[in-house]
């Protein structure tokens, strides 16, 4: 049976040449599958962005429905959990949820013989890169509307004093374990997703190949069917898991935009 | 071995290769970090570019058309809500005016009616008087007639009376008694 974990090793498709760099030491520079599929994702949204907008009319087409129906899922999320201030915040929300769902989506790309993209959104590397990008986010809002008032945010008001102390640090601890989850459940959710129907779709392939013998009767429909299955959830999840990121990352957002307000 | 070795840094070189050719075989493939400054370089890269094109050009794009697509339907719709008002404002007055016209048929109904009433009872009453006149015109005329007819009954009856007493007696009565008889028995 192939490595269910091979589907997520990173290949070089033109490899140029390293760099040092004074903190990183050396990088290895190349293009490669993953470098392709975040690309080919970018080009997908801004290709549908442009496509959407470039003609919009006030009586939308089909593909301007899609385009207004995602923005204004996005768009009513920010303004209905931060309020009015939730538009400025809105591009940011939307850029990130657009290129997860095209990654997610890219990584259910398979085509036996022709095309098996690889999924971005499974590595670890591009998750960190998109919850540190919401912390950052995050962080620079607060400190720059609140300064130093952005330490109230580990201070819940209305907590007995003597709890203060123990209350400050489950607070913080729980802010600093939010780009932790942000990253490991979007990885965590592809990786697993991937894994699982690579694995179904091996059973598939022993009971096919006769390895099994008569058992191979059995377990091939059943392996089949559960792929089947697994494939619709993948969609599901694909689409929830961009849907949750850009959730969580305007309820963070809210924390620190109305600091002092909801707590 | 005080001169370097001249293979050694291809030595070093061939074993950093060979680390990166099996860095899959244990681990998951995520954690070779030789390959993550590359992917979070070119992902940052993508998502600035993203970000501005987003919150430059397709999202005002997109917000002008929702905003323009809004203003259209409440502008329809305060046109719609004017548009009722006043028909709603012209039923109203079409109502005023019907109950106004009614009254004034009604009121003019009123009157001929009036009119035409008095017109005929004056009509009547000058027809009455004329038949009045009439009437008592011919009962005088009757009454002379019935005058002249009794003043010829009394001729008759005395010339009658006076045949009868000549027949009878032979000799004619006087004018005198042939009266007298005449009024007792007009009397009787």
């Amino acid at each position: 049976m192939a490595d269910p974990l091979h589907q997520f090793q990173i290949q070089k498709i033109v490899d140029l040449p390293d760099v040092t760099l004074p903190v990183l030491g050396t990088v290895d520079l190349a293009f490669t599958n993953s470098h392709f599929v975040m690309t080919l994702a970018f080009v997908i949204v801004m290709g549908f962005m442009a496509m959407v907008t470039g003609a919009a009319k006030v009586v939308p087409g089909r593909l301007q429905s899609v385009g207004e129906t995602l923005f204004g899922m996005v768009d009513n999320l920010t303004t209905s959990i931060i309020g009015h201030d939730g538009r400025k915040y809105a591009p940011f929300v939307f850029t990130l949820f657009m290129l997860i769902l095209a990654m997610n989506f890219l990584g259910l790309v398979n085509i036996p013989g022709v095309v098996h993209l690889f999924t971005a959104t499974s590595q670890l590397a591009v998750t960190a890169t998109f919850a540190v990008l919401t912390i950052g986010l995050v962080l620079i809002v607060g400190f720059g509307k609140h300064g130093l008032g952005f330490f109230k945010l580990f201070v819940p008001s209305g907590v007995p004093w003597p709890l203060l102390p123990v209350i400050i640090l489950i607070e913080f601890i729980s802010f600093l374990l939010r780009p932790v989850t942000l990253m490991l459940r979007l990885f965590g959710n592809m990786m697993g997703g991937h894994v699982a129907l690579k694995v179904f779709a091996g059973f598939v392939a022993t009971a096919a190949a006769g390895a099994v013998g008569y058992l191979g009767l059995l377990i091939g429909p059943l392996a089949f069917g559960m792929v089947t299955a697994l494939t619709a959830l993948e969609f599901l999840v694909a689409f929830l898991q961009a849907f949750v990121f850009a959730v969580l990352t305007t309820i963070y957002l809210n924390d620190v935009v109305n600091l002092g307000h909801g707590h | 071995m005080a001169t370097p070795d001249p293979h050694a840094p291809a030595a070093g070189e061939t074993h950093a290769t060979t680390e990166a050719a099996h860095g899959g075989g244990g681990g998951l493939p995520q954690f070779q970090f030789e390959h993550w400054a590359g992917q979070i370089a070119w992902l940052l890269i993508l998502f600035v570019i993203g970000y501005l094109m987003m919150s430059r050009v397709f999202i005002p794009r997109l917000r002008k058309v929702l905003d323009e697509r809004e203003g259209t339907i409440a502008g329809a719709l305060a046109q719609a809500r004017q548009v009722q008002e006043e028909a709603n404002a012209q039923a109203a007055k079409a109502q005023a005016d019907l109950a106004e016209a009614r009254g004034k048929a009604q009121r003019l109904a009123a009157e001929a009616r009036a009119k035409a009433n008095a017109e005929a009872q004056a009509r009547q009453a000058a027809e009455d008087e004329k038949l009045a006149g009439k009437l008592a015109e011919a009962e005088t005329r009757i009454r002379a007639s019935r005058d002249a007819a009794m003043t010829h009954v009394q001729t008759i009856a005395s010339d009658t009376a006076s045949a009868i007493v000549e027949k009878l007696t032979g000799a004619a009565p006087s004018q005198a008694d042939l009266n007298a008889a005449l009024t007792a028995a007009k009397g009787a």
